[in-house]
């Protein structure tokens, strides 16, 4: 159950990028709390699926199979929203792509793909969904990203870059775009999965490390969203905020 | 402001500092979602008065005049609170001052200066929070948020006091946070940017001022609401797996600052 306030009737939302949750869970909180939701993706099936979600809450959705690396895609995609919407209120960039290698066997593909990947796509929709949104002065852009973006772990440095040039990406947008009434902020996922236990080796290690002593639940991500695409944010932009279970508190 | 939806029913929160400004929008909202209402602060003109609109929007309400830096008061607040509304679920640690911002030069500072700004603003936290979390911990839940300030995040010249006690607040939120993370207690911090709290207006600040054009992106400054909101948010189950976190709230400005005015010149990419 969502806050009165916090509801979202007649909002028009686009979850854009690949991920391994946030089509399907952002996509559901999103059209719980009222808004109708598009979906931009290469996964066409996954896409598909978290479309079936919002029409389960009585929301329209649109599916569009899109490569967010490319700008060409993604302006051509904006437009097919927008015309089919008539406006963008909520932009979900939502894409992560990981990869676990110590550096020096990085290859300058894998380097490249990564910044791509989780870094450029997040570009490209906040560029071309950014000029929508000066056009009507509002919007609300969210940027789904990991607390890698401000910590660093050894065989992540590719992704650590990545995942921090978004936050920065969105530190710069708040404060070019604030005239416009369009807020931009992060969300810092920390340790997340469906299920209880995932069998990942050094399970038993990790959820001790992590002070909840648990994974989040992507739809604990969710009601964070909700609440941040709401119209009660005007006023809070330029942040990165954690759904972490405290992790980011310890050393 | 759309009617509530019951997200806080059957729940009790405290909140000090609620007779004015930001803390009594936070008890009108949270009443709003259903929550009875614990306003507490030194004046008792204030607090009633916020009681007083609580119970016109439906749930209970219970003014209990309290000094947060004097611990028998709030050990019997929190125990008043107990008997009287059979419970407590939230609370909020809104109370504080800007206090000590004269900009004296540091060796001109007093004890009893110092101990009033570190006393008002991060001891009475800790004395509402030692009074509180037994019961939570009993209960096997709780939430609290801590208000603390952009100044606990920066050092702006001649803060001393206050500044120090909001960055330690913004750390004892933190501690508390891992230390009673898994006995379900959730405790967050927010950092308000400049917010005008002299009275409860409805609109947004008209743009263009000296503060709104230089400092804040989104070009106005704040209203309680913004920060109310959030307080809901957090105060209620949708942030059961955010604790310990910061949300600073304040239209953009704490990403910035290391220009006047935020905006760099155009310069065009040349490489030699």
């Amino acid at each position: 159950m969502v806050a009165g306030d916090f509801r979202l009737e007649g909002k028009k939302a686009l979850v854009a990028g690949d991920s391994k949750y946030w089509s399907k869970y952002a996509g559901a909180a999103l059209a719980e709390a009222g808004a109708d939701v598009a979906f931009a993706a290469r996964n066409a099936k996954r896409i598909e699926e978290a479309a079936g979600e919002v029409s389960r809450h009585g929301q329209k959705a649109l599916t569009l199979k899109t490569d967010m690396t490319d700008a060409a895609q993604v302006q051509k995609m904006v437009d097919q929203v927008v015309a089919g919407f008539g406006r963008i209120d909520i932009l979900v960039n939502a894409n992560e792509l990981l990869l676990a290698k110590p550096l020096l066997e990085t290859s300058e593909s894998e380097w490249h793909r990564m910044i791509d990947v989780n870094l450029n796509s997040a570009f490209h929709g906040c560029q071309a969904v950014g000029r929508q949104m000066i056009k009507q002065e509002k919007g609300r852009i969210i940027n789904l990203i990991s607390c890698l973006a401000e910590r660093g772990v050894a065989n992540f440095a590719a992704y650590c870059a990545a995942m921090g040039g978004v936050l920065q990406l969105t530190r710069a947008l708040d404060i070019e775009w604030g005239r416009h009434g369009i807020t931009v902020n992060a969300i810092g996922t920390g340790w997340m999965s469906e299920t209880e236990k995932t069998g990942a080796p050094q399970e038993e290690l990790l959820l001790k490390y992590i002070p909840l002593k648990r994974y989040g639940r992507p739809e604990e991500v969710g009601s964070l969203l909700v609440y941040l695409v709401s119209d009660t944010t005007d006023f809070l932009t330029g942040q990165l905020l954690y759904v972490d279970g405290a992790a980011m508190c310890h050393l | 402001m759309a009617t509530g939806n019951g997200t806080l029913a059957g729940k009790v929160a405290i909140i000090t500092g609620g007779g004015t400004g930001l803390g009594k929008m936070m008890a009108l909202l949270m009443a709003k979602e259903g929550a009875d209402i614990v306003v507490a602060a030194r004046r008792i003109g204030a607090i009633e008065q916020t009681a007083d609109e609580v119970r016109e929007i439906g749930p209970r309400a219970l003014a209990i005049p309290t000094d947060v830096t004097d611990p028998a008061q709030v050990n019997n607040l929190v125990e008043r609170t107990l008997v009287e509304m059979g419970g407590l679920d939230i609370l909020v640690n809104n109370a504080g001052i800007v206090r000590g911002q004269e900009r004296r030069p540091l060796w001109e500072v007093t004890d009893e200066e110092w101990r009033i700004g570190i006393d008002t603003n991060l001891s009475g936290a800790f004395y509402c929070c030692r009074a509180a979390i037994k019961h939570f911990v009993d209960q096997g839940h709780g939430k609290i948020i801590n208000i603390a300030s952009g100044n606990g995040m920066r050092g702006n010249r001649g803060d001393f006091m206050y500044g120090t006690a909001k960055a330690g607040v913004i750390n004892f939120t933190r501690v508390l946070a891992t230390t009673f993370a898994q006995d379900n207690i959730q405790i967050n911090c927010i950092a308000p940017g400049f917010v005008n709290v002299r009275e409860l207006q409805p609109e947004p600040s008209t743009r263009g001022s000296f503060l709104t054009s230089d400092f804040i992106p989104v070009g106005r400054i704040g209203v309680p609401e913004d920060i109310g909101h959030l307080a809901l948010f957090l105060a209620s189950d949708a942030s059961d797996y955010i604790t310990g976190a910061l949300f600073a709230n304040d239209g953009g400005g704490l990403a910035g600052g290391v220009s006047p005015t935020g905006y760099a010149p155009v310069i065009a990419m040349e490489e030699d």
